[in-house]
């Protein structure tokens, strides 16, 4: 992925017209240090840079800097550009890992046009062409190198974006055997009817795989359920049922009771219990099982 | 092909080797209702754990045939279906209403137990 980003880059930056570039970059390399002093210091300046700042090594990060220097200085005086692109890629997918917002690194890594601007002046000043010229080749530099980041920036919070929906699809359908033959299924949350579909297969499934004659569907931690989802309810307790298993239904709450019935949701195929508790009782009494408290 | 139906008993087993056609479902109605008329039975067993798709007509079939059985006097247990069958049963209102069921062949032994 991020090869393929850093080739494109590559070949953005090498489409730049030759004499704009070289003559931004003359302005621009007498003054190198500087201006990535003044960009250091407006990035070390933001509040989500600053628990980081402490882990910065100084002479670690100069040699980066001089090392930085040195490959673009190489790329536009041989017009090779691959090593510099892939430097962006991996600072902006840094700065995604850091979860800098955008707007703080972009600000901050604009202030070097802003320095550079006047030494432009200064040097080209008396030559309308030139300066055009090194202005173009500095927006058109710039563009580039801001577009690479951002892209590898924006691919490396929409990694981290997949990695936790897919946990959060994994934590959100537990089926858990609470006793021989009885299962819970705690739902939480809001349910869509993506969800309830999930929600269903994961029970028939673990329905099947560990033999449970009852299972407990407990909602207390749906906050609504419309019409759909309470017909794909229905549904799966009435799929349940014909492969051998009570269903029995807790936590509805007084919001989704009253949702429900006003719905005009027919109810009376469902086995409800107040709560969990009651829940796990009454599924104990259809299993035969007894529960008694030691020395009561 | 025809079903084998098997007697243990006041039981009768019937447990299907794979989908079955049109056909087919209408003989094995046919064949069970004859069975059951033989001797004294009180309990008959449809086992669908093999079967992996059900159509509109086996549906149909089926809760016909369990209807059937069940005015001739047996208790209709049907043990077995798989997860996908039984939400397309559901999807096509096949619910088998009044008709017991068991996850396998093992549960509906221990329901005739306990009846």
């Amino acid at each position: 992925m991020s090869d393929s980003q850093s080739t494109a880059a590559a070949a953005a930056f090498a489409a730049i017209p030759e004499k704009n570039l070289r003559l931004f970059w003359k302005a621009y390399e007498g003054r190198y240090d500087e201006v990535s002093a003044r960009a250091a210091e407006e990035l070390l300046a933001l509040p989500e840079f600053a628990a980081f700042a402490n882990l910065i090594n100084e002479e670690e990060s100069a040699a980066r800097q001089e090392a930085s220097h040195l490959r673009l200085a190489q790329a536009v005086d041989t017009g090779s550009w691959d090593e510099y692109a892939e430097e962006l890629v991996s600072q902006g997918e840094m700065y995604g890992e850091m979860s800098i917002s955008f707007v703080s690194w972009y600000k901050a890594i604009s202030v070097v046009r802003v320095v550079v601007l006047p030494h432009l002046v200064e040097a080209y000043g008396s030559s309308g062409d030139d300066l055009v010229a090194a202005v173009l080749g500095m927006d058109a530099f710039f563009d580039v190198a801001m577009a690479t980041i951002g892209t590898s920036y924006l691919l490396r919070k929409e990694a981290t974006i997949m990695v936790q929906q897919d946990a959060i699809r994994e934590l959100s359908t537990p089926v858990l055997p609470l006793r021989e033959g009885m299962l819970i299924l705690p739902v939480v949350g809001v349910v869509d009817s993506h969800r309830a579909h999930q929600l269903t297969q994961g029970l028939l499934e673990a329905i099947r795989a560990s033999r449970a004659t009852v299972a407990v569907v407990d909602i207390t931690g749906v906050p609504s359920v419309d019409s759909k989802v309470a017909n794909h309810f229905i549904q799966t307790v009435e799929a349940a049922k014909l492969m051998g298993t009570v269903v029995i239904l807790t936590g509805l709450s007084p919001a989704i009771a009253k949702a429900l019935v006003t719905l005009g949701v027919d109810l009376t195929k469902l086995n409800t219990v107040g709560d969990l508790r009651g829940g796990v009782e009454e599924a104990e009494r259809l299993l035969g099982y007894q529960v008694s408290q030691i020395g009561a | 092909m025809a079903v084998p139906i098997l007697r243990q008993g006041e039981v009768l087993i019937v447990t299907l080797q794979g989908d079955l056609g049109d056909a087919e479902w209408a003989k094995l109605t046919d064949d069970l209702l004859e069975r059951v008329a033989e001797r004294p039975t009180r309990f008959a067993v449809l086992d669908l754990s093999v079967v992996d798709v059900l159509d509109s007509f086996a549906c149909r079939t089926i809760v016909g045939l369990t209807r059937m059985v069940s005015l001739r006097g047996p208790k209709m247990i049907v043990a077995g279906i798989r997860p996908s069958v039984a939400f397309a049963m559901v999807q096509l209102g096949a619910l088998l209403p009044g008709v017991a069921t068991a996850l396998d062949l093992d549960h509906a032994m221990a329901l005739m137990a306990h009846a």
